[in-house]
């Protein structure tokens, strides 16, 4: 064991007794600048820049292959960049590796040590930071407290749950407090009701630690309920970073709105351009958007222009008969095709010039079978307009 | 209060679940049973016939006293057994086997370790190229591969020679007909069971524990002693077996670089039974050598299995 004592000495950037000093990164607690990937021929990275703020819950969200785990590992140290650089509490710890960087992990597939019991898991990272038998003691019970794990100490990972697995992961990450909580896709593995269940957990824990976090996951519906704020990838890049409101309804790229909820898309033309609205011909219709209500990088439309057009279907309405109609902005008649009950409402498929269009609705008519005449409409506000 | 109530449920389904298979009607296992049993009549057959047979004849052998000339008295006694256990040469003899079966073992763990790692490590594609060359000196005979030694060993072979002419050693290191070369030629010999069991072990673990250990703050070489070796004792226990009781047995390979000079049991075994025609105490012998083999790998087994590390046996 005396070769062991060349340990690392795990260099703290702060005690939390001195005050916080942010080398003119103002209260940004990570920083990734720049970073460029590449495995072969195969761009991962392809230049990100990001800011996570001090004690906030970042999401990064996309499909597979996107390079959000690769981010993940980039700021872990598990990956070096190419190019590009990571900042941690203003050091840059580009060349750092993953062990001197006092960060806490939670895997997706909890990555437990087998061979130890929960408390020994605990204990693993405390040992390694020198910290006192007793102390540890004090800090794995509460560390335990906090995940609703006491009294399975002398457990092996065998003989837990799934769930339970995950929630010792957790305060496994969380007893050193790190700097730093990155988590990878940790509810990708458990069923739908315990990852309702542990969402819930680590939302609250993170506000009660105020642990800066990073979370990793392909699920839309995990990252617009956890965050704070969610970067949106695609192929190495990002889309877009903002609230989860704020992706939702102002998605910045046709990207953006098709990955995050359900969507309808029309192609069309512009036929005319004025400051506040912006007409678009679909097929014989014309509809109005909103000027601002525009995505991606070209946002100067003008007549004669193909775009397309996006509408979420909640945000489409759909009314009986004409005479209600005329109350909204825009409106079209169209044909049912199909009615579909899913409980708190109804989804309805609808025939708009042959083409289909969902619609998703709480108010539904009584009368309305398979062939029905009805009008949908929308306010111009709630559709959104790219350039083909 | 909710994941409380789920972790009581949780608890529950678990105590249910040892019940369930016992709950099984029996009727379905004998469905599995008899096809299962059919399938293995011809290698049981065989194993009767030429293992299960011999074995117990050889044991029945073994119990025979003969007199001065070989010939036998058909007395059942216990007389070979206690020859055996009052005369020093065969207790040394023993112990020399174990001894260098132990050496062969530690080589070939100390080898072999390495190699395991590199191959758990590397790709699909590399580590099917290191399998190959693991295992290719598999494919030249034992008996070619030893005069291939001798060569090397012998006390003007390549390796005296060159020893010699960097001036680092005087005279000849007598590597050829000790129990150095049997070593050599052993760990030599048994170096790819070692190294694929332990590479079976290491590619099963979870590469994101190594990352887990990481994160929370452990350098390469704590994360290897921590981790990556507890986990592998699984591999590191089957090799260790392996290699410790085909050096236990081995014969070739002890007669052509032992010689005379390193009389481990195999040998002496051969000679009681193929010079001295002394069959039913050779017979003995070999039921000491097996005893012996069987006995400390169940300790060996049990140790482990019982020991700080039982979890990585689960």
């Amino acid at each position: 064991m005396e070769v062991l004592k060349n340990d690392v000495e795990i260099k703290r950037t702060h005690t939390h007794l001195e005050p916080v000093q942010h080398l003119g990164s103002n209260k940004n607690d990570v920083e990734v600048k720049g970073a460029f990937k590449q495995f072969g021929s195969n761009v991962v990275l392809n230049g990100i820049d990001l800011e996570v703020k001090q004690g906030e819950l970042l999401t990064l969200l996309g499909p597979s292959g996107c390079g959000k785990s690769t981010t993940l590992n980039l700021i872990a140290g598990f990956l070096d960049a190419d190019q590009g650089e990571v900042y941690i509490k203003g050091n840059n710890v580009t060349k750092v590796p993953p062990y001197k960087r006092d960060l806490g992990m939670v895997f997706q597939t909890y990555s437990l040590f087998p061979h130890m019991t929960v408390y020994e898991n605990l204990s693993f990272g405390l040992k390694l930071r020198k910290v006192g038998k007793a102390e540890q003691k004090k800090k794995i019970s509460k560390a335990l407290e906090l995940v609703k794990m006491s009294g399975l100490e002398n457990r092996y990972p065998r003989e837990l749950s799934g769930g339970q697995r995950q929630r010792v992961a957790i305060s496994r990450a969380l007893v050193v407090e790190p700097e730093l909580l990155l988590l990878d896709e940790p509810l990708s593995n458990l069923d739908a009701k315990l990852r309702h269940e542990l969402r819930a957990e680590i939302k609250r824990l993170q506000k009660e630690i105020g642990v800066t976090t990073i979370f990793v996951t392909h699920d839309q519906e995990e990252a617009l309920s956890m965050s704070d704020r969610v970067v949106v990838m695609n192929a190495g890049k990002i889309e877009q970073i903002s609230t989860p409101t704020d992706i939702y309804n102002h998605p910045k790229t046709e990207f953006v709105f098709q990955f995050i909820g359900k969507s309808n898309c029309f192609e069309g033309k512009v036929s005319e351009v004025d400051k506040r609205r912006i007409s678009v011909k679909i097929g014989d219709d014309i509809t109005h958007v909103d000027a601002d209500n525009i995505m991606g990088n070209d946002s100067n439309l003008k007549a004669g222009d193909e775009v397309k057009m996006y509408i979420r279907p909640e945000k489409v309405q759909i009314v009986p008969a004409e005479e209600t109609a005329l109350s909204l902005f825009d409106y079209h008649k169209a044909k049912i095709s199909q009615i579909n009950y899913l409980g708190t409402s109804w989804e309805i498929n609808v025939l708009l010039q042959g083409k289909s269009v969902q619609v998703l609705t709480s108010s539904f008519n009584s009368s309305w079978q398979n062939g029905s005449e009805v009008y949908i409409g929308w306010s111009p506000s709630e559709v959104m307009l790219v350039k083909k | 209060m909710e994941p409380i109530r789920s972790y009581a449920s949780q608890e529950i389904e678990k105590d249910l679940n040892p019940i369930e298979p016992q709950k099984e009607p029996k009727f379905k296992k004998r469905k599995v049973w008899i096809p299962g049993l059919l399938l293995l009549t011809p290698i049981l057959l065989f194993i009767f016939g030429f293992f299960v047979i011999p074995m117990l004849y050889i044991l029945y052998l073994s119990f025979i006293s003969t007199d001065n000339l070989g010939g036998a008295d058909a007395v059942y006694s216990l007389k070979n057994y206690t020859q055996i256990f009052t005369d020093s040469y065969y207790l040394s003899s023993l112990w020399l086997t174990v001894k260098i079966s132990l050496y062969s073992v530690l080589v070939s763990l100390f080898l072999g370790y390495p190699v395991a790692m590199t191959m758990a490590k590397s790709s699909a594609r590399i580590r099917g190229y290191i399998t190959l060359l693991i295992v290719s000196p598999l494919l030249v005979s034992i008996v070619v591969r030893n005069f291939g030694w001798y060569l090397l060993l012998l006390p003007n072979g390549t390796i005296n020679q060159t020893l010699m002419a960097l001036c680092i050693i005087d005279t000849p290191l007598k590597l050829l007909f000790s129990e150095i070369g049997v070593v050599i030629g052993l760990s030599n010999a048994y170096l790819p069971f070692m190294i694929l069991s332990i590479v079976a072990s290491l590619y099963n673990i979870d590469p994101s524990l190594d990352k887990a250990g990481a994160i929370l703050g452990a350098s390469p070489f704590r994360r290897f002693f921590s981790i990556t070796l507890p986990l592998s004792i699984p591999g590191i226990v089957s090799g260790c077996i392996l290699v410790f009781s085909l050096s236990m047995s081995a014969y070739v390979t002890p007669a052509l670089m032992g010689g005379a000079n390193v009389p481990v049991m195999p040998v002496v075994i051969y000679d009681q039974i193929n010079n001295l025609l002394h069959w039913t105490f050779g017979s003995a012998l070999s039921y000491i050598l097996l005893a012996t083999t069987v006995i400390s790998v169940a300790v060996f087994t049990r140790m482990f299995e019982k020991g700080k590390f039982k979890e990585v046996f689960r």
